[in-house]
């Protein structure tokens, strides 16, 4: 017997182990609270943002000018650019000045409209997930530039809101040196709870393995209190607002 | 499970706090960062305005969630393994470390790269993954300095708080194998390339969890250096320890947390990742962990269940607030706390997970009770009542100070008697006479020792105010005017409240 069917076999056994180990678990608690178990869902009065929060919104325009003004608070850059025409120029010019050899791009539709391919003339353009025996994380880590189409902005906290997908990579905003996010302009919120809500609406079963919110560069403050940018993920991110 | 919490706490606070306080550097640093962290939450908590309302409803959310625990952690573990995640359930620290070592074994690992995580420190984890040869790598900047250094976390947000940038230049440079200047940038810069190459050739990506979602059965993290994420994305295996009360109902109720975290830990809106992970990585993905594990751990939190007094413990969020507004953590830093949690919520935590509340000998008494940690609380934990309540614990269970109950009863024997206090004070007067220099006691011999390190006993005054009393009453007949009486309406009402029982509350903060 093979080393992965040994492991198939051992995960199966935890499995009935747990099973079992969550109901004494589970009433173990329901008997420290002193009553028997709950099966139906309980009333939650409180559920989300207080009431006064939930019809707070800003005008698009004003949504974008708080957005930005968050963003770079924290670091970031934004632009705003009229359409992807100025997207392609913006992306090309800044990988003519900063000498990108490796950029690694999301598949999306919009940014293969975009064709970077051809409009970088210098670089190494690799679409995310265009083919099966291609080491992607690789091809990341060693990335200068990452593209990417926010799915959500929120202009209350200056977040970029990315879902991963078959051809959105978790780590085409992580591992790249530097960041470009594609925010088209209706895709910006006021506030968190608007992307969020979205995801209890789309539910547990079409929910995407990774949800990332991202507030600006990488930072810490570990070594005594002194900014840091760009520890782990991108130390640059540019937020270019479409539209 | 408690031998872990006795065997590391060989001495006193009061020894541990001595080693605290006189690193001057550790004082100009807890002091310099928790100031910092504290006006940055106060700046952010008044701009985001309503800020007590907030603070309601972070409170009415994990107060609701743990009063119905028992539903919504079986319902995360339901929709999570619906997800395709292993879940596993640990009742001690000796049964989780087992799970997770298993797995390391099982999965031949090599290395695991960590994110901040509390409770693999409340495990020992890292120890217990050296032991069967697998290497752990703390990822995190601050943690990864301080695991050079073969050290233990001081702030629960900021781990390496208590070490300096020259330190910091030695420990990396050893590492490195060349000399690394003591420049911030130069020092980080380092850090990364020598992750980065860690993350891409660890087995395992190890994790804590800031909250879980009961309904869709995702873990959230937060984070600012990207650490957290690269351990989530880019090894083929995750596994994630959970404290069993992280639970959260829905991603509509992660808006008032993602709302009261950041602003009380380090005054950001958010931090620069949230990240929410459902499940191990679809089976088209490119990138995110092949497998996926989270052990849900008790290590003595359900002991805090069904208590009236502590199970608003299980409301924290781990933001730190409490240790940035306490006086007491500000002089002595988290080392001085003997425990994995440090400051008021440590001194209250610490005990209470280990069922020694009676037993925990000294740390609720480092308390001044000055309230300041629930005023800082996002979630309006009441800590300096928990204090209280340790105290009273520990008293009654018969672990209180033997001198210190010998004192209190000479003390009420004298004080409840007119002649003996009247002797006892006329003893006093004519022995201090032997001690007492400028107008106060300076002596640093016996019960005197504590207090004058650091001041001046008051010595008794020659006439006392009950020799005075008949001078002072005479005075009071003639010049006293009656009491307005709706002031005296007043105060009797106030005091025959009082015999009822009322005016309970959390000293005027309610």
């Amino acid at each position: 017997m093979d080393m992965a069917d040994t492991h198939k076999e051992w995960l199966q056994q935890m499995e009935l182990q747990s099973q079992a180990k969550q109901k004494s678990f589970i009433d173990g608690i329901s008997a420290k609270l002193g009553r028997p178990r709950t099966e139906q869902p309980p009333v939650h009065p409180f559920r989300g943002a207080p009431d006064f929060w939930r019809t707070f919104e800003w005008t698009a325009e004003e949504r974008i000018e708080r957005f930005g003004a968050n963003f770079r608070a924290a670091g970031g850059y934004v632009e705003r650019l009229s359409d992807m025409d100025e997207v392609r120029r913006f992306i090309s010019d800044k990988a003519v000045e900063w000498s990108a050899k490796y950029v690694v791009r999301q598949g999306q539709p919009e940014l293969d409209e975009l064709n970077l391919e051809d409009a970088l003339e210098n670089a190494n353009v690799a679409v995310w997930n265009s083919s099966v025996d291609e080491e992607w994380k690789a091809r990341a880590a060693e990335a200068d530039f990452g593209v990417v189409l926010a799915d959500y902005a929120v202009a209350y906290t200056g977040s970029i809101t990315v879902l991963s997908s078959k051809n959105k990579g978790r780590s085409v905003s992580l591992l790249p040196t530097v960041l470009f996010a594609v925010i088209p302009a209706e895709r910006m919120r006021t506030r968190l709870g608007e992307p969020l809500q979205q995801f209890d609406a789309i539910g547990r079963e079409e929910l995407p393995a990774g949800i990332h919110f991202i507030s600006g560069p990488s930072r810490s403050a570990d070594i005594e209190n002194d900014l840091t940018i760009g520890v782990h993920g991108p130390g640059v991110v540019y937020a270019l607002i479409v539209g | 499970m408690s031998s872990t919490a006795a065997g590391s706490k060989q001495s006193t606070v009061k020894q541990r706090a001595e080693l605290a306080l006189n690193d001057e550097f550790l004082r100009k640093a807890v002091k310099f960062t928790t100031e910092r962290l504290r006006s940055g939450k106060k700046s952010a908590s008044e701009e985001h305005g309503n800020w007590d309302d907030w603070r309601e409803r972070g409170r009415q959310i994990r107060l609701h969630t743990i009063a119905h625990l028992d539903y919504y952690l079986n319902l995360f573990a339901d929709n999570a393994r619906a997800n395709g995640v292993h879940i596993h359930f640990a009742q001690t620290d000796v049964e989780a470390v087992r799970i997770a070592l298993e797995i390391a074994q099982r999965k031949q690992a090599k290395s695991v790269v960590k994110s901040k995580s509390m409770v693999t420190e409340e495990l020992h984890l890292n120890r217990a993954l050296d032991s069967i040869g697998v290497e752990a790598i703390e990822t995190d900047l601050g943690e990864y300095i301080i695991q050079l250094a073969g050290e233990t976390p001081s702030h629960i947000i900021i781990p390496a708080i208590h070490k300096n940038r020259y330190q910091i230049a030695d420990l990396l440079s050893a590492e490195a194998g060349e000399t690394l200047a003591p420049d911030t940038q130069i020092l980080a810069g380092f850090v990364r390339k020598k992750l980065r190459e860690k993350f891409l050739e660890a087995d395992i990506g190890m994790t804590g969890c800031n909250f879980a979602i009961a309904e869709t059965g995702s873990m959230v993290l937060f984070e600012n250096e990207g650490n957290a994420r690269m351990v989530t994305t880019v090894p083929k295996t995750q596994i994630t320890l959970m404290g069993m009360e992280r639970i959260i109902p829905s991603f509509e109720d992660l808006e008032v947390m993602a709302t009261l975290l950041p602003r009380s830990a380090t005054g950001q809106k958010l931090t620069v990742y949230m990240s929410a992970i459902t499940g191990p990585r679809r089976s088209d993905d490119a990138d995110g962990p092949d497998e996926m594990h989270i052990i849900i751990v008790d290590n003595g939190r359900s002991n805090q269940l069904g208590d009236p007094e502590f199970q608003e413990l299980l409301n924290c969020i781990r933001c730190g607030a409490c240790l940035n507004a306490c006086p007491v953590y500000r002089h002595i830093g988290g080392h001085a706390y003997g425990g994995t949690y440090s400051g008021p919520i440590g001194a209250v935590l610490t005990p209470a997970l280990n069922s020694n509340v009676a037993e925990w000998d000294d740390i609720a008494n480092a308390s001044s009770l000055c309230g300041a940690c629930y005023e800082a609380c996002p979630v309006k934990i009441p800590l300096h009542d928990m204090l209280v309540y340790l105290r009273r614990r520990k008293v009654e269970s018969g672990n209180g100070s033997k001198l210190e109950s010998a004192g209190m009863k000479g003390f009420s024997a004298v004080m409840g008697d007119a002649r003996r206090m009247r002797s006892a004070l006329k003893i006093g007067q004519f022995g201090q006479k032997l001690v007492v220099r400028e107008g106060g006691i300076r002596l640093r011999l016996g019960p005197l020792k504590g207090w004058n390190t650091y001041r001046v006993a008051p010595s008794l005054p020659k006439h006392t105010f009950r020799d005075r009393w008949k001078e002072v009453d005479r005075d009071a007949q003639m010049k006293g005017k009656p009491l307005d009486p709706a002031v005296q309406a007043r105060m009797e009402a106030i005091v025959k409240q009082r015999q009822q029982g009322g005016g309970h509350g959390h000293g005027g903060h309610a």
